[in-house]
């Protein structure tokens, strides 16, 4: 049996599968606590289950991404080694910053060595104003991570209760600026995600259930539970990704579609392309920042069910920012949801009072069944705007080959769009605008707890190997080595290394048993040639567990 | 502020050879030294995608012998077509500038094509124009081409056409290949002084490009008044480039972007993929966004380690004061004086292909009009490496084409398909976007309109 458990920022929902079948779902109110209601809604789909039959637990919760918004995390300084390049002001993030001297370059060699008595007098500098967290950054440290070894060991050495995290291993894709981010925001969440894990852990044993726990990461991935202290920024933003996979399981396997997860504030778009999420093609955007954090390609619409309704002079204005329970269900002003149960698209809420919400807004001598009309014309046509938008992006996603340039032109864009979430109901009216099918599924106000309870473990190695200098870097775990044999290393071998060390990944962060197979994500290629003569080849890969999930549900067929 | 627009397309699987200069590998460290400094996150820079021009766009430009598909590959395409997705960009207003990081390169590809010559099949820059011509209907656009080889092909292109202006400065041409680009090469009868070749000796740094920047390239700019300004930025001049001797740095090329302000810079040559590209490119891209690229330094530069000699300065000196003269005296010039009176002006040119080693014997004829810049033929002769001889005539009818040109370039392209002394017959009717390629043997006629 497999849990999964989807804190949103209105409700938290919770289902129990067995063997593919929805066994209990459970939807109660999100508190301030982000503990409270994830046990409350996992007491709720356990009652007369005997808790050994449970073999995993998934978790996805908003606690990183309201840390970040609510700036609620740990002071952290921060060490950068930025060399030659943009101005160090690019750099300047609302944090204690220090730039020591030193610089890589792209292929991992040392232009300017590392200024070691500046790296001390900076450990001084952030002892004396009392910060206990470091992140250590250094321009090119995924191609060779010296400096930024160094300069922790100085730090520590020169203060010993530094906790450091050093940017080559929070990513190791090439983004200085983000590294920078993500490395920051690791720093700053890692204690409290670690202690919240801690918290979790407790409430599944006491509750007797010896099952694996996973936190759901913005890819659609796991990640086990205590493990992911290490990348806590990767679990923001998992709602939409639950949602996702929670309709990629409602799906026959191979389906293409638009997801549209109508919830209170916000609509969340995403595509499924041939039974597979798509991921965004660049590190999410947090807290208005750029990160190297993979998640899939969410589309965020901030108009939902709950959205605040005015209407100024003849115009009919939604606000994003201001949310009310509708007013069908005691609210005090008028939302999309009272249209839509003006017009009889939901069944929730008092009728009446959907009238009375409509009748507040008609202009002139409107019905309030017309008024219904033009409020859900409004936000289909917003919503409608932003598919196009996220199809546009999608086509145009940047392509650095030829190939890749000359596929592009064949993507096709999908025609069936499945509504989840509580205003579900806005999916057929926005697919109609589309001139696409419309499916809301069975279980669809739960799909985010479905996709956390069927997500799998992903885990990510970039191998990059330069048989030139007989040297290979794997980003993700820090590791710099040499080569035994450069002159015969070819492209099996670097496959083979790159599996290995994906394999080493996962029995280190303890989901040994989650990888059965290896899915390349990128493998390019590079002769390396000087006066005309090949020296080398340059190796880029980066590996995968293969994404998917772990069932489909049954008993849906559509 | 508007954003600076970037197509970035390294071609990661397209080469000429594979250890030819032109490789997969050649913007491998540019790719990672761009998107490691996250200039592509920047808010003044917008990344776009490309797309792939059509056979119309490069027919617009070039005879393609024997037809467009023979001669051009998608990776040609897609690099003429970044270049007119960011003039689209430009000309909305969705940009302020834009940076063409494609590959491959386009600036020795000239009017007729029988192959590669200088890693070139079709002109990206000459297609763009061709585009902002038809499409926008832009007037005036300058071409100022920094690689270090002469831009022979955008040169060719345009040879006749008053409303581009040409200027190219390179290594001299005594000195490296193509070979051309003298002073005395200067445009048409109709075109007289619309192109601009300046000479440069090996050894010219920083100090002696921003010479000519400052005290020729940029006045004759503000006397043109161009509407557009096009940079053919191969990356060449710089101090470690393999294939050439200038001593210019990513600085001296950012300082010139800064001075140009073009509206749209197209990447060209420049084969130091390590130790220039990554530098150069960022400081151009830097330069054309408004940021400050005062700390873009190449691994072991030193200030003061690139002198240019007394003997090299005072040629730049020279060079600029001949052509300065000529410049400033250009409404004194009797073109009969040097041209003559003939109806038509002709000119014979041998083109080699280095890469596809072809030879290309042309005669080239332009009608002397007084009402527009005329219609004009080549005949062109070559055997192309699968032992083919060609023998084709082209027609190209100006954009601005008067009536009588317009009527005589039909009569030309009719007749030339009667003759039977062609393989095939091309015809550019660039008045009213029309192109034709006919092929004597099989009888077939092709047949565009834009």
């Amino acid at each position: 049996m497999e849990i999964g458990i989807d804190v949103g920022g209105t409700f938290t929902d919770a289902v129990l599968l067995e063997d593919g079948y929805v066994r209990a779902v459970a939807k109660v109110p999100t508190g301030e606590d982000p503990l409270e209601p994830m046990l409350a809604a996992l007491d709720t789909v356990l009652a007369g289950v005997p808790s050994e039959r449970v073999g995993r637990v998934v978790l996805s919760t908003t606690l990183i991404t309201n840390l970040i918004a609510h700036r609620k995390y740990d002071p952290v300084a921060l060490v950068l080694i930025p060399g030659p390049g943009l101005p160090f002001d690019h750099y300047h993030i609302n944090s204690a910053t220090y730039i020591v001297s030193g610089a890589m370059d792209y292929r991992g060699r040392e232009i300017e060595p590392l200024n070691e008595d500046e790296v001390r007098a900076a450990a001084r500098d952030i002892a004396a104003r009392g910060y206990r967290q470091v992140a250590v950054v250094g321009k090119f440290s995924p191609r060779n991570a010296a400096h930024e070894l160094r300069a922790a060991a100085i730090l520590k050495e020169t203060v010993p209760e530094l906790h450091v995290e050093l940017g080559h291993l929070v990513t190791g894709q090439l983004n200085f600026p983000r590294r920078i981010i993500t490395a920051f925001l690791t720093c700053a969440t890692r204690q409290r995600y670690a202690t919240f894990a801690r918290a979790v852990a407790e409430g599944l044993r006491r509750r007797g259930l010896t099952a694996r726990a996973f936190v759901l990461k913005a890819d659609g991935g796991t990640l086990p539970l205590e493990a992911a202290a290490r990348y806590p920024v990767e679990t923001v933003f998992s709602g939409p990704a639950a949602s996702t996979l929670g309709v990629q399981a409602l799906l026959p396997p191979g389906e293409t579609a638009v997801v549209l997860d109508a919830g209170g504030t916000t609509t969340d778009l995403a595509l499924i392309l041939s039974g597979t999420p798509l991921v965004a093609s660049r590190g999410l955007k947090v807290d208005d920042q750029f990160t190297q954090v993979r998640g899939l390609a969410v589309k965020s619409v901030p108009v939902g069910g709950d959205s605040v309704l005015e209407r100024i002079g003849r115009e009919l204005v939604v606000y994003s920012d201001r949310v009310d329970r509708p007013y069908c269900l005691g609210g005090s002003r008028p939302t999309p949801t009272d249209a839509l149960r003006v017009l009889g698209h939901t069944e929730i809420g008092d009728p009446g009072r959907a009238y009375e919400a409509m009748a507040l807004l008609a202009s002139g001598s409107q019905s309030p069944e017309e008024v219904a009309g033009e409020v859900l014309l409004m936000v289909t046509e917003i919503i409608a705007g932003e598919i196009e938008a996220m199809f546009r992006e999608w086509q145009e996603e940047p392509a650095y080959r030829v190939w890749e340039v000359l596929q592009r032109r064949t993507r096709k864009r999908p025609h069936l769009l499945v509504g989840v979430g509580g205003a579900a109901a806005l999916a057929p009216l926005v697919a109609q605008h589309l001139g696409a099918r419309a499916l809301v599924p069975p279980y669809a106000a739960v799909a985010n707890a479905i996709g956390a309870a069927v997500a799998r473990t992903t885990l990510m190695i970039s191998l990059h190997v330069d048989t030139a200098r007989g040297r290979y870097v794997v980003a993700e775990e820090g590791y710099q080595g040499e080569l035994e044999d450069p002159r015969h290393f070819g492209e099996h071998s670097a496959v083979q290394l790159a599996t290995a060390w994906l394999r080493k990944r996962a029995a280190a962060l303890g989901a040994g048993d989650e990888v059965d197979g290896v899915e390349i994500l990128r493998q390019d290629v590079f002769n390396i040639v000087r006066e005309w003569r090949t020296v080398g080849r340059l190796f880029d890969l980066v590996v995968q567990t293969p994404r998917g999930i772990l069932t489909h549900v049954k008993g849906v067929s559509s | 502020m508007r954003p600076t627009g970037i197509i970035f397309f390294p071609a990661f699987d397209w080469a000429i050879s594979p250890t030819h200069p032109e490789r997969e590998e050649r913007l491998l460290y540019t790719r990672d030294q761009i998107f490691e400094e996250g200039l592509l996150d920047l808010p003044g820079i917008k990344e776009f995608s490309p797309r792939l021009a059509t056979f119309l766009d490069v027919a617009r430009v070039h005879f393609c012998v024997p037809h467009v598909r023979d001669q051009v590959r998608d990776a040609h395409l897609i690099a003429a077509g970044a270049c007119l997705v960011l003039a689209d960009c430009i000309m909305s207003g969705e940009v302020r500038n834009a940076f063409a990081l494609v590959r491959p390169p386009g600036h020795h590809a000239m009017r007729v094509v029988h192959g590669n010559r200088g890693f070139c099949n079709i002109n990206n820059e000459a297609i763009t124009i061709e585009y902002l011509r038809r499409r926008y209907g832009v007037g005036r656009i300058a071409v100022v081409d920094s690689d270090v080889h002469h831009g022979d092909g955008t040169q060719d292109i345009f040879y006749h056409d008053p409303d581009v202006l040409c200027i190219s400065f390179h290594q001299d041409g005594r000195t490296l290949y193509p070979g051309t680009g003298f002073t005395n090469e200067l445009g048409g009868p109709g075109a007289y002084l619309r192109t601009i070749n300046i000479p440069l000796p090996p050894g010219t740094t920083d100090a002696g490009l921003h010479y000519v920047l400052d005290n020729l390239v940029l006045p004759i700019l503000r006397d043109f008044e161009p509407e557009l300004i096009i940079n053919s930025a191969g990356q060449d001049n710089h101090y470690s480039d393999p294939l050439a001797n200038m001593c210019v740095t990513a600085r001296g090329y950012a300082d010139l972007t800064a001075k140009l302000q073009p509206h749209l810079a197209v990447l060209e040559g420049g084969y130091a993929i390590e130790s220039a590209l990554p530098y150069v490119n960022m400081a151009i891209l830097l330069a054309l966004a408004g940021y400050d690229y005062s700390h873009v330094r190449e691994p072991g530069y030193r200030p003061g380690m690139l002198r240019e000699s007394p003997e090299v300065a005072a040629q730049v000196r020279r060079v600029v004061e001949e052509l300065r003269e000529l410049w400033e005296n250009r409404h004194r010039v009797d073109p009969e004086a040097i041209f003559g009176k003939d109806r038509f002006y002709e000119r014979q040119k041998f083109v080699y292909y280095d890469t596809d080693d072809i030879r290309e014997f042309q005669l080239e004829r332009v009608r002397r009009c007084p009402d527009c810049p005329g219609y004009l033929t080549v005949v062109s002769s070559a055997r192309h490496p699968g032992g083919r001889h060609y023998q084709i005539c082209g027609v190209s009818i100006p954009v601005r084409a008067c009536e009588e040109c317009y009527g005589e370039g039909y009569a030309t392209f009719e007749a030339a398909r009667r003759t039977g002394d062609y393989t095939h017959v091309y015809l550019q009717d660039k008045a009213t976007d029309v192109f034709r390629a006919y092929d004597t043997e099989t009888k077939e006629l092709l047949d565009w309109e834009g």
